[in-house]
């Protein structure tokens, strides 16, 4: 399924940086205002400390001393790892049909990332020791702390995909200048500084090999390694160890990515009028792999659940049936088995499919997994193998200062996607003009 | 390794021997036979060159060394060689005796073969060490042969100090003395419980109500201290105690969720007790780190075994206790270094099991004492420095009010409380 949207030009392109809409200045305000309460919120928490949310320490008082911002981390984490993993994959294997929404995916990548650095810095008790203490540790704890390692990989991901973003940038802005508008000019002159088009040949290579490289460490390294090892080493909680967690961590993460990715492309085609530079083909697709993703998604979870259920170590059993009694679980993984039903019977109909349900669904799926993954770390430090406390497991619903903070994060995203269309094109050339076509 | 003169191999030796190489690719029967022999060589049983005779092809055949004979040793070199003291890793292979080319063989033997060499290491290892440390005549041992060693059980019990804990339930009667002692002694905020007291009752110990004080338990192999991303959580090398630089952690709580144990608090709030009220002398150790006391705030604390007292800022008289071990009048908590047989963990532990003697004249198999020592989650590969006498809690345990409630003793049992309150106030509480 190849979809041609060469015959879009390059107008509709830059149509975003153009223009100022009333609509646009409302998004503007929400995003501001999304922002404004949760900085209002911790505001609190740096006058108070941790103690404005509702953690506590898991043993004789009960509670947990890690909750959303954590699962909150994994999740804009995961997100964050599947759009770029997605957008290597398109860049590698050539997927055509995705070109328009591969940079939108580098962006949500970066957006994402940032925002799961902002749960870290907000989760720790000393933030402002952040600097000060990691980087003076780093050479000798690297090889020890999980949580160093996720600190390492996520610090280079960023890195990797700025690089990627920006080398790909200047192609499309060096061939877009003339239309782009003049009072930029500043960002434009450093994002092309030295740029001559015979470095075009030697990006197509690099981009090429970056995104080799994010293909193959993905389940070493991103959401398979890393970040579910941060749980899946501990010998203290049943809910947590073991090797079913990498494949299930990835599973998540690219679930959520694909949903990110739809919500985020069809919000810019709605926005913009772009339904012949993403049309609607693009859209199937992506359902589809929403679907793929999904199953793969729920089939992990039924590994962990049979494996927990049946003739299973106490503490285990016990983690697992805690999990399988909790009815926030069941609705995460309804809204992921819904939309995978309903991208499956649109694959077979495809009059059933409509995008704004497709849309809600990817809603749905993000607000699921957001759920699986507050639940995965509350729920699994409610289960220690040493269950004598009385207290444990304790109570915890988050506070409103953690709940701002999604609030917040989830502003921080759509603020970014609003400053940055302003300023680069969201879709790239290629998407509109084959790689030898390009001329100045 | 270290070097042992006995001849002869005991049979529970053997047996653990044999544990141990079955744990191992390498042939069980020839490595004991290895072992048994190599001994009398040294008593004088049997001579090297006998001993290298009765071996050479199987080890050749064992260890895929199939390009390179060793040479049957010169009598005259033998002879000049039995007093060096010849490392097995060196070598040169000229004077230093057959066993000197045995253990050059043990270690891998073609340097062109990379390969092999792993494997041929990995799998004598175990061998290698049992029959060589037979023979007394290991110097510097190939890599492996010091992992053979370790888990063969011989050079642990280290010098230096390491400060551990004898508790025994038998005796404690729940009177929180010690969780008070703990809590005014390192000014603990409300509900933070370095020294906890559990009440409890299993079904599987009859109806009577059992305690259990529980402390950090100073494990040796700590999950704490592997993930802290900053090694704030450190295990201080001198003593093996288990402690957080306040000045360095950050306050990410991963300790705390590592710890199978539930023996961390985190300080949420303002600690209940200011900064200005508690001295230098119990903050800082003999290193000038900051790890005594109440943590300040965003920071993680937990039981430190007194470091202030260990390290004589508390008057020489209070090395070697604890504050919860002093106000325990039952006589359950006994601190002290593990590694001096004389310390009262180690003591209390002796006489305790000399005094619950089993009647062996008519059960001859029973072993000489009836009291049973269990480690918490022993399991969990942590090897904690605290030994309970009496009998573990099991799975179906647990926690009941206990004679004396810690309210009664000015306690907060429920952190989770204090915290809830500070939360609504937000913050304007301390915790
Ligand atoms: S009991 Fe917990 S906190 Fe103490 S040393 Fe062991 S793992 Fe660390
Ligand atoms: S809370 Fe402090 S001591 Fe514990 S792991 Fe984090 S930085 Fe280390």
């Amino acid at each position: 399924m190849s979809v041609d949207v060469t015959g879009v030009d390059r107008d509709t392109l830059v149509r975003p940086i153009r223009t100022v809409s009333t609509r646009y200045l409302a998004a503007l305000s929400v995003a501001l205002g999304m922002i404004g309460v949760w900085l209002f919120f911790y505001l609190q928490q740096l006058r108070h400390g941790l103690i404005v949310t509702n953690l506590a320490d898991w043993g004789s008082g009960g509670g947990v001393p890690w909750g959303l911002y954590i699962g909150a981390f994994i999740w804009w984490v995961g997100i964050a790892h599947g759009g770029i993993i997605l957008s290597a994959a398109v860049r590698l294997l050539g997927m055509d049909t995705y070109q328009p929404v591969a940079r939108l995916a580098e962006l949500l990548t970066i957006a994402a990332l940032t925002c799961a650095g902002i749960f870290i810095l907000i989760h720790v008790g000393r933030p402002d020791r952040l600097v000060t203490s990691v980087i003076p540790a780093w050479p000798t704890r690297v090889q020890w702390s999980p949580l160093m390692w996720d600190v390492t990989v996520i610090t280079a991901y960023f890195v990797l995909t700025a690089t990627y973003l920006g080398l790909t940038i200047r192609y499309d802005l060096h061939r877009l200048r003339n239309r782009l508008p003049n009072r930029l000019d500043p960002i434009y002159d450093v994002l092309l500084v030295g740029y001559s088009e015979t470095e075009d040949a030697v990006v197509e290579r690099m981009v090429w090999w970056i995104a080799f490289a994010i293909i193959i460490m993905a389940p070493l390294l991103l959401h398979g390694g890393v970040i579910p090892w941060l749980f899946a080493l501990l010998p203290s909680m049943a809910g947590w160890a073991g090797g079913v967690q990498g494949p299930s961590f990835l599973s998540i993460a690219l679930t959520s990515a694909v949903s990110g990715i739809i919500i985020v492309a069809a919000a810019f085609r709605y926005a913009y009028g772009w339904a012949e530079l993403i049309p609607e083909a693009v859209f199937r697709g992506l359902g589809q792999w929403l679907g793929f993703f999904s199953l793969l998604f729920l089939w992990l979870q039924l590994q962990q659940v049979i494996t927990g259920i049946f003739a299973a170590p106490t503490t285990l059993q016990h983690a697992t049936e805690v999990k399988i009694a909790t009815p926030l679980y069941w609705v995460a993984i309804g809204v992921v088995a819904l939309a995978m039903l309903y991208v499956f019977a649109a694959s077979l109909r495809p009059s059933l499919f409509s995008l704004p349900l497709l849309v809600a669904l990817s809603v749905g799926v993000l607000a699921g997994t957001l759920i699986e993954k507050v639940l995965f770390v509350v729920e699994g430090l409610m289960h220690a193998h040493f269950d004598l406390y009385a207290g444990v497991p304790g109570a915890y619903t988050p506070s409103a200062v953690e709940l701002s903070a999604l609030v917040g994060t989830v502003g921080i995203v759509v603020l970014f996607f609003l400053v940055v269309s302003k300023v680069i094109p969201v879709v790239e050339l290629h998407a509109i003009e084959d790689h030898g076509e390009v001329e100045g | 390794m270290s070097t042992d003169d006995d001849i002869d191999t005991p049979p529970d030796d053997e047996e653990r021997h044999r544990r141990l190489l079955d744990e191992t690719d390498y042939d069980t029967d020839l490595g004991l036979e290895l072992a048994r022999d190599a001994q009398r060589v040294t008593a004088g049983e049997l001579s090297e060159a006998a001993f290298y005779r009765r071996y050479h092809d199987r080890i050749v055949e064992e260890f895929e060394m199939d390009d390179r004979e060793i040479d049957l040793p010169d009598p005259d070199a033998l002879a000049a060689g039995e007093g060096g003291d010849g490392g097995v890793g060196d070598g040169s292979g000229d004077a230093g005796g057959f066993l000197d080319r045995l253990g050059d063989a043990l270690e891998g033997f073609d340097p062109d073969d990379g390969e092999s060499r792993r494997s041929v290491m990995k799998k004598g290892a175990a061998a290698g060490a049992l029959a060589l440390g037979g023979l007394g005549s290991t110097g510097g041992a190939g890599p492996g042969d010091g992992t053979a060693a370790g888990a063969a059980g011989s050079g642990e019990e280290g010098d230096g100090t390491r400060w551990g804990m004898t508790i025994n339930l038998n005796n404690c009667d729940g009177c929180l003395a010690c969780m008070v002692a703990c809590d005014q002694e390192h000014n603990l905020s409300r509900g933070a419980n370095w020294m906890y007291v559990f009440a409890f009752e299993d079904e599987n110990q009859g109806e009577e109500t059992n305690f259990l004080p529980r402390t950090c338990q100073h494990c040796t192999d700590s999950p704490c201290t592997k993930v802290c991303p900053v090694g704030a959580r450190h295990t201080r090398e001198e003593d093996g105690l288990v402690l957080t630089d306040y000045d360095i952690c950050i306050g990410c709580r991963y300790c705390e969720v590592s710890c199978p144990y539930g023996v961390n608090y985190f300080q949420w709030g303002e600690p209940d007790v200011p900064e200005s009220e508690i001295d230098d002398d119990h903050q800082i150790d003999d290193r000038g780190r900051w790890v005594g006391s109440r943590p300040p705030e965003g920071v993680m604390g937990k039981c430190t075994f007194c470091v202030d007292r260990q390290d004589g800022q508390m008057g020489e008289e209070k090395i070697g206790t604890t504050a919860c071990e002093e106000a325990c009048t039952m006589d359950a908590i006994h601190f002290g270094d593990l590694n001096d047989p004389e310390s009262p963990p180690n003591r209390h532990l002796r006489e305790y099991r000399e005094s619950q003697e089993n009647d062996r004249s008519d059960y001859p198999n029973r072993k000489e004492h009836t009291v049973s020592t269990f480690q918490l989650l022993e399991e969990r590969g942590t090897d904690p420095n605290v030994t309970f006498v009496g009998n573990a809690p099991s799975q179906d345990a647990r926690q009941v009010d206990g004679p004396v409630t810690y309210e009664e003793m000015g306690l907060t049992d429920n952190r989770k409380e204090v915290l809830d309150q500070g939360a609504e106030a937000a913050g304007g509480e301390t915790a």
